[in-house]
């Protein structure tokens, strides 16, 4: 078959990085490119110069053997380029129709001729088995569906190469199945496919060749028949990886955690929680899994103190902390870990310092009378960025100028050094690179192994399966199904997380 | 550890040697102004130095209101509250200065009148920035709308008092003013800098530029008042109350505004006038802006800004330039600071180009 995108020597260059050394992959018609590697080794831009939103600074770009020279996102469409973005590109008030057609309207005296566009769109729906409402308006969709728009946008606008960046990270191991299967269906119509990820399973089932990227160059190119999930992530990593994280003993011991049946509503006074009960004892990681949305973030910020829930009790330890607020309970012996590490967890225009005491700044010996040891302080977060790896010349340096990897390890260094007996861990790996999920993945079990309580909410279910003493399944704000370690599988929990089934009654009883 | 510091110096230096390229930059758009009117164009520059040398006790007449100010709007700005509103807060300290220096009998002891005077002057500012606080914390309304408002419910007020129960009993009196206070109630002057009103308000200033200073860099609450400005949702997580704060840090932008209302009325004009504040609240902004809202620098933004305005009105006496040139450089300076917090985002020049050569195809 024929070579649908070449990309020879690429180098990029921003002030101060190399984004891009000398990079070369090429893509076949009818053929499916798996571009894998550690956050910011490079991908991304790879593709935003093949996608047009930036060029490069040396090497060529071949479309069909003919050199080209995207200048725009517009013209890499024209060029019969499309990209499914991490972050949908829709317009959330506008209906499934109107988004498809945005940007390329097909008119009739000078009116949308909607007919047109309907029939175009009905037939690809059917082509490639993607149904969906073209009359509903996009925030009313579920992320998978509206991934699918984004699909049926790109083939709408006859892309011949398609670009999908980590379209996986958000979709239920049922829906992932699905996207595959579409993925099967283009390639089998000869469309070239470029798939970006972090997870080596999906490489290795889809997938016909394998590119591996790290800092910028690339390390591996090789077919996938050739490839296995070790080899690929000793590469993305550049050194052997642990992927099997050793853990003690199970066993729980006395309860530190007890949600009692709690109601509460969300931001927008609509309930999020319909009644949960949850229990964690010392020595357990329990493991909620759902798909974002399902209640998860006001579980925690109901059990964190930081929202009140409307029925219900939380206790820690023994003691109703039901009305105590955010900072007694961390007195008590809580550490939270949020989901949003730059929304929540950080304030990156302050210093790393100023990040890392926030448990301590008003705490004797640090703070007398309400004036600050700023000596005690400094000595505290300098051995802090020691202990946990922090890699800056020194604390008083903005937090911003810290990688993601290293933020989250001053989130963690700042929840560990108060030495809680109870861990909430939040997406505790999102957007952090291999080589760092592997480090708090060993943070986390140790936490649990040392006799305390780790209640781990996280959307990627590898991760729940591989820590989690204790599954519990949240769907629409209640939790369906509880599964003992090792008793599940990703298929049957993508069940429970749809909603599609849920465990009678028991579920909420230990 | 010795490069640490010099990298620190260094970089406070280039952050100071931005804001005078600012003021020398707008001074430049002035000059260039006046010469393109026909006036003297250095009619500014001149005003400007005479205040810093012969005139000096004009600039630090008008320096102290406008430290003060820019004190009253760095508190608030730290903790990213944008407060407009101490003219209000102005008004209302100057109101009750005046309420209590007028039953204040002529025998008292005049230190303890003054501080009474001022300590009632500060609640009533504090009292006052506590309407839009608390409307803020518990209805979620919008600080900038709501003391922006409010400064002209105070506005009016005054004019009240001083049309009506605060009104002069003199019989000739063709002003809307109070009748003047005693004199164990005035704030006192610097002597050697007499005739002009230059007065210890000044030293008040300095005092409250450490104390903020202190309280900023040295203490638990000047810490929650930077973590609530850098990421309120943070300050939640981590146990502080953002509300809290916010009600804290508007009661002390409130009390320095009563402060300055205080000095206006017991130390410059001895009478509560109706039109006493040409907008020190606002001008405020401007110091603690120029000042990057850091209090040490609002010290030195506020005698550069009294110059301005101690020159501008010399310069209308002598000159036939009109004085409203100086609001002209203060409106230049603030725009190019307003500017500096927008350009960077709309400014993406390699997007840019890629849009306009795709026109041009």
């Amino acid at each position: 078959m024929a070579v649908a995108v070449e990309m020879l020597n690429i180098s990029k260059f921003y002030p101060g990085v190399i984004a891009n050394d000398n990079v070369s992959l090429s893509v076949n018609e009818g053929e499916i490119l798996g571009l894998i590697g550690e956050n910011g080794a490079g991908k991304s831009t790879m593709m935003n110069m093949l996608y047009g939103m930036t060029q490069p600074d040396e090497g060529v770009i071949k479309l069909f053997g003919k050199e080209v020279h995207i200048q725009s996102p517009n013209m890499a469409i024209k060029l019969g380029i499309g990209m499914v973005h991490q972050h949908f590109m829709l317009m959330p008030n506008l209906s499934v129709l109107q988004n498809i057609i945005l940007g390329n309207t097909p008119t009739k005296h000078g009116l949308i001729d909607v007919k047109q566009a309907k029939n175009k769109i009905e037939e690809i729906m059917e082509t490639y088995d993607l149904p969906i409402s073209l009359d509903e308006k996009i925030y009313q969709l579920s992320v998978g569906e509206k991934q699918r728009v984004e699909i049926i946008k790109a083939l709408y606008r006859e892309a011949k190469v398609l670009i999908l960046d980590e379209p996986t990270a958000v979709l239920t191991p049922q829906e992932t199945d699905k996207l595959l299967d579409v993925l099967r269906e283009l390639k089998k119509r000869g469309c070239a496919i470029i798939f970006i990820t972090h997870k080596l399973r999906e490489v290795m089932a889809i997938t016909d060749e394998i590119v591996v990227m790290r800092k910028g160059v690339v390390t591996g190119s090789l077919s996938t028949s050739e490839a296995n999930t070790g080899g690929l992530s000793d590469m993305i990593v550049g050194r052997k990886v642990d992927l099997e994280i050793p853990r003690g003993e199970y066993q729980p011991g006395e309860t530190v955690l007890n949600v009692e049946n709690i109601h509460a509503l969300n931001q927008r006074g609509l309930p999020a929680l319909n009644g949960v009960n949850l229990k964690v004892a010392r020595g357990e990681i329990v493991g909620i899994a759902g798909v974002e949305g399902n209640g998860q973030a006001e579980l925690i910020e109901v059990i964190s103190g930081m929202l009140r829930p409307t029925e219900g009790k939380v206790i820690l330890k023994g003691e109703d902390v039901t009305n105590k607020d955010v900072r007694q309970r961390r007195e008590d012996g809580l550490s939270h870990i949020p989901e949003d590490r730059l929304g929540m967890g950080t304030a990156v225009n302050c210093s790393i310092r100023d990040n890392l005491i926030l448990n301590r700044y008003y705490q004797r010996p640090y703070c007398k009378n309400g004036i600050l040891d700023n000596k005690k302080l400094h000595q505290l977060s300098e051995e802090l960025c020691k202990d946990f790896g922090v890699k800056t010349p020194d604390s008083t340096y903005k937090l911003g100028t810290l990688s993601g990897g290293n933020m989250q390890k001053v989130v963690f260094a700042r929840e560990m050094d108060a030495n809680p007996d109870f861990l909430i861990a939040a997406q505790p790996t999102r957007g952090v690179d291999i080589g760092a999920i592997e480090s708090i993945h060993h943070k986390i079990m140790e936490v649990r192994d040392s006799n305390r309580g780790v209640l781990l909410v996280s959307a990627e279910l590898d991760e729940i399966l591989s820590l989690s003493d204790r599954i519990l399944v949240m769907y629409e704000g209640e939790i369906v199904a509880e599964f003992k370690r090792g008793e599940a599988d990703e298929r049957t929990m993508g069940t429970y997380m749809t909603g599609a089934k849920r465990q009678g009654g028991e579920n909420n009883e230990e | 550890m010795k490069n640490k510091n010099d990298s620190k110096i260094m970089s406070a230096a280039r952050v100071v040697g931005k804001q005078i390229s600012l003021i020398v930059l707008a001074l430049l758009f002035a000059t260039v102004f006046l010469a393109v009117s026909g006036y003297e164009p250095f009619a500014i520059l001149n005003g400007i130095t005479e205040s810093l040398t012969v005139d000096i006790a004009g600039t630090i007449r008008w320096a102290t209101p406008l430290i003060l100010s820019g004190l009253a709007i760095c508190v608030t700005y730290k903790a990213e509250v944008f407060n407009l509103g101490v003219d209000g807060q102005i008004y209302m300290g100057a109101a009750a200065a005046t309420a209590v220096a007028v039953i204040m009998p002529e025998s008292m002891n005049h230190g303890v009148s003054v501080v009474v005077i001022f300590l009632t002057a500060m609640a009533a500012g504090a009292a006052f920035a506590m309407i839009p606080a608390l409307m803020k914390v518990y209805l979620g309304t919008d600080v900038i709308v709501s003391t922006l408002l409010l400064n002209f419910v105070a506005e009016l007020f005054i004019e009240y008092l001083v049309t009506g129960p605060l009104k002069s009993p003199e019989e000739n009196m063709n002003m809307n003013a109070s009748k003047v206070l005693n004199e164990n109630t005035w704030l006192p002057r610097i002597s050697f800098l007499e005739p002009s009103s230059a007065n210890i308000g000044i030293y008040i200033a300095i005092v409250l530029m450490l104390f903020l200073t202190f309280v900023f860099f040295r203490t638990a609450f000047g810490h929650e008042i930077r973590i609530v400005g850098a990421n309120p949702v943070l300050a939640r997580y981590a146990g502080i109350k953002p509300k809290k704060t916010i009600l804290q840090v508007m009661g002390l932008s409130g009390a320095i505004g009563g402060i300055v209302g205080a000095i206006e009325v017991t130390a410059v004009q001895h009478r509560l006038l109706a039109a006493f504040n040409p907008d020190f609240g606002f001008d405020g902004i401007v110091v603690s802006l120029l000042a990057n809202n850091n209090p040490i620098g609002v010290l030195f933004s506020g005698i550069f800004f009294g110059a301005l305005k101690n020159g501008g009105i010399n310069m209308e006496r002598i000159t036939d330039v009109p004085s409203a040139i100086t609001d002209i450089v203060t409106a230049i300076i603030f725009i190019i600071i307003s500017a500096k917090f927008i350009l960077p985002k709309i400014r993406n020049p390699k997007m840019k180009k890629v849009r306009s050569s795709e026109g041009g195809k």
